[in-house]
């Protein structure tokens, strides 16, 4: 059975090649059972919900879909500053209401039809109009448009700095070609421009093949095999004894050993996640800045980052990490029991005081974590009752503002207005804690229309600075992104935002 | 059929009971209230309750049984997709469970206080009171890591790849089928105890029947009816999925895709499976049914 499989993928890959109709699903005969000798296999932890990158917001999804679909333009995997991908440059107008992008050429999609104007007018249309999961994205665009085939024109209601961002930081903003959501099971079936083709999906793995027309050249690859493997014990079994060369589901508790296994590389790097406490304004004396203040002193950040994360995580008192341009060195918050036990007493506080602390079992860590944020917070005399929910009552209760506080996390961030705006702003969609504070509502609007990147740096410093003294939320650590895979597997890179693009990967 | 609607009837309103909101679960944390709007409607969410159950099962009777809200699938492909695992994986864990349950179940009953019986008790509460998840780790460290013997885990349709389609199979297969032995284990013993204490073997003994025709004609026969019956239900159980099994060895049965579903409150895919699971169970119990006047003639009458 094993000397045939190569053969079998080898026919199957011509197949693809020459099969153009798109949407064909093509059996690789390897499918489960350990792939051909140049495909690479990946073990991540869960199945994609589903393949419309419009539609979805798993993130199982996008670590395939960000092999499969390009977007205009892409976070560089250094500094994740916005790079050319399907717009090779572009030009905002003096009053910074109009974005002029010039598109590629020479692109097509895996069906082999050409890119224009046409698909990106299409991709954003579609969002906007069936108000698509990010359609919030283009809350400031009033019109996308194509002037010829080459060019889009995207026209703004307000000048909107970070716009590369919003159409650019992950595949949700995928180009999809014209009239994709008619012709194809978008849900099953994908018609991009990246470097691999979605070939087939299935309960135990989904499987691309190479694109062998993509416009940054070949994958070196012959395909990508994404298995799923949900215990982490077991997917790092599996990368050593070479069932997988890839995997980004390390129990966290192995990290600092894997160090120097020779069997398997370890990378880590700080990821643009950022965890965090918030307490509910609407329910005394979490109302009480002294009190919220008492309990971001008596929190030991340290403490919290190493039982979450056995150390892969970095204690930040700001949102944003260090490594990024917009982050702020500001932690005036170093863990003082004595002088948060003296802002109790002058808020009048009696203790101990009770505060409920909702967590959920869809981040375990967070379940053990809490258990040492109540520990230390016993210390200041404020007893923490745990609940621990399935997310979606969690999600429930945080609507409906039912809770004393609770403890979450955002991802994906790049943009300092995607860490601050909705969560601080007064009434904003995210401003759960019911946190206003006009000065930083002003801040806000400030940094979300300047276009110079220091000034917008210096503002939201300014902002950050409030939210932290104001506590509106408690910040404690950015998690860092730990991957593993075979020695010698090469021209992968680990990145920030936790995209995983297997384009230039070659195998040992 | 009568039982089937009392089902449905309950297992639609459990499932919304719940709280929880599919939209919310759906659309992450970063979304605008039209966008909330928008996928309410299209999912239907927005209809009265009572509606959208009278619609639900006006689609199930004609075996429609609707489309996913997190995949978009239909819940019978989604379904189906995963019935070959969960099948295959059931019937292997019985088989197992059946090759330790019964020597071990009868050997210990016909030689009370021997070794042999002191290992079932100990095999039995050990299959009883270790976790599945611990047993399952411990044995692809071993298997899979240690020794390097089998794959970590996985599926393979048998028609595809015939060895690895075993291989992958063995271990699950016999951490659930140590789990329902050690259960099936109990039951032979005490069965075949039972067996041996009534009049009828006591007069075959004294006709002087060898003791074998002895244990084969009278005991075994007799002892064979509550072994179906734990059999049926250890089967149904099995059928139904094995979350934790399933998860550990990445097995894409059933039970993971019930538990997916609870946590994104995808109630299309939830009513579906767990209508499934009570068709299961109905038939099962018909098939347990049958074999009784297959096996015992007093039932025929």
């Amino acid at each position: 059975m094993r000397a045939t499989r190569p053969l079998a993928l080898a026919v199957a890959g011509t197949l693809a090649l020459s099969a153009c109709g798109g949407g064909e699903s093509v059996d690789t005969g390897g499918g489960g059972g350990g792939g051909g000798d140049n495909t690479l296999v990946a073990a991540v932890s869960a199945q994609p919900d589903q393949l419309d990158p419009h539609v979805t917001t798993a993130y199982a999804s996008f670590q395939v879909l960000e092999n499969v679909y390009d977007t205009l333009v892409v976070p560089d995997p250094e500094d994740l500053t916005m790079q050319p991908s399907l717009a090779t440059e572009w030009k905002t107008s003096d009053d910074g209401l109009e974005w002029r992008f010039t598109l590629r050429d020479g692109v097509t999609f895996h069906d082999g039809s050409e890119f224009d104007s046409a698909d990106v007018v299409y991709s954003y249309n579609r969002i906007i109009d069936e108000e698509l999961s990010n359609s919030f994205r283009f809350q400031n665009v009033e019109s996308v448009a194509a002037d010829g085939p080459d060019t889009v024109v995207l026209t703004l209601s307000q000048p909107t700095p970070n716009l590369l961002e919003r159409i650019g930081s992950f595949k949700g903003m995928a180009i999809l070609p014209e009239g994709a959501a008619d012709d194809l099971d978008l849900t099953t079936e994908a018609n991009g421009t990246g470097p691999f083709r979605l070939e087939s999906s299935d309960a135990s793995s989904t499987v691309l093949t190479a694109y062998e027309d993509y416009w940054g050249g070949a994958p070196s690859v012959d395909g990508v095999e994404f298995r799923y493997i949900t215990e982490p014990a077991a997917a790092l079994t599996a990368l050593q004894n070479g069932e997988v060369q890839w995997t980004d589901n390390v129990p966290p508790q192995q990290i600092e050993s894997l160090g120097d296994d020779d069997s398997v590389e370890l990378e880590t790097t700080p990821s643009v996640d950022y965890w965090y406490l918030s307490m509910n304004y609407a329910r005394p004396p979490f109302d009480n800045r002294d009190v919220r203040r008492a309990i971001s002193l008596a929190v030991d950040r340290e403490a919290v980052a190493e039982a979450a994360w056995f150390g892969a995580a970095q204690a930040n008192q700001t949102a944003i990490p260090e490594d990024s341009f917009f982050y702020y060195d500001y932690a005036p918050f170093d863990r003082d029991v004595d002088q948060a036990r003296q802002l109790l007493q002058q808020a009048g506080v009696t203790t101990p005081l009770t505060m409920g602390l909702m967590v959920t079992d869809e981040y375990p860590e967070t379940v053990t974590a809490a258990q040492v944020i109540a520990s230390q917070l016993e210390e200041i005399g404020v007893t923490v009752e745990i609940e621990t929910l399935d997310f979606a009552t969690w999600l429930d209760r945080q609507g409906a503002g039912d809770f004393d506080a609770f403890y979450l996390g955002w991802l994906g961030n790049l943009d300092p207005a995607a860490y601050y705006q909705e969560q601080h702003q007064t009434g904003g969609p995210n401003n759960y804690q019911g946190y206003s504070n006009p000065q930083v509502d002003q801040l806000l609007q400030q940094g979300a229309t300047e276009p110079e990147d220091e000034a917008r740096k210096a503002i939201y410093d300014q902002a950050a600075q409030l939210i932290v003294d104001d506590v509106s939320y408690l910040y404690l650590y950015n998690p860092d992104v730990v991957q593993a895979w075979a020695p010698g597997l090469s021209g992968y890179q680990i990145r920030a935002d936790k995209a995983i693009n297997f384009e230039n990967v070659e195998l040992p | 059929m009568v039982v089937l609607a009392g089902v449905s009837v309950i297992v639609f309103a459990l499932v919304h009971l719940v709280p929880g909101d599919p939209v919310r679960l759906a659309l992450g944390t970063r979304f605008s209230q039209e966008t909330y709007d928008a996928l309410r409607e299209r999912s239907g969410l927005d209809q009265p309750l009572v509606q959208q159950f009278v619609s639900w099962l006006g689609s199930a009777l004609t075996g429609d049984l609707g489309v996913s809200f997190r995949s978009g699938d239909t819940v019978a492909s989604l379904i189906g997709e995963r019935l070959p695992a969960t099948i295959t994986l059931a019937f292997a864990s019985i088989l197992v469970a059946l090759a330790i349950a019964v020597p071990l179940g009868t050997i210990s009953a016909l030689r009370p206080r021997s070794l042999v019986d002191r290992v079932a008790t100990v095999f039995s509460q050990f299959g009883i009171s270790v976790p599945e998840f611990w047993m399952s780790i411990v044995l692809i460290l071993v298997f899979a890591g240690t020794l390097g013997w089998l794959p970590s885990g996985g599926y393979v349709p048998l028609t595809e790849d015939p060895a690895g389609w075993l291989q992958r199979l063995i271990l699950p297969a016999v951490v659930t089928g140590v789990v329902s032995g050690s259960v099936i284990t109990r039951f032979v013993r005490s069965s075949v105890l039972e067996a041996l204490g009534a009049d009828h073997v006591r007069t075959a003994q004294a006709k002087g029947l060898s003791s074998r025709q002895v244990f084969t004609g009278h005991v075994l026969r007799n002892a064979l009816l509550p072994l179906v019956t734990v059999t049926g239900v250890q089967l149904a159980y099995l059928l139904s999925g094995v979350v934790v099994v399933e998860i550990v060895f990445s097995w894409p049965g059933l039970g993971q895709l019930a538990l997916q579903s609870v946590q994104a409150r995808d109630y299309p895919v939830l009513q579906g499976a767990i209508l499934l699971f009570a068709v299961v169970f109905l038939v099962i119990n018909l098939v347990v049914d049958l074999l009784y006047t297959a096996i015992d003639p007093r039932i025929r009458r």
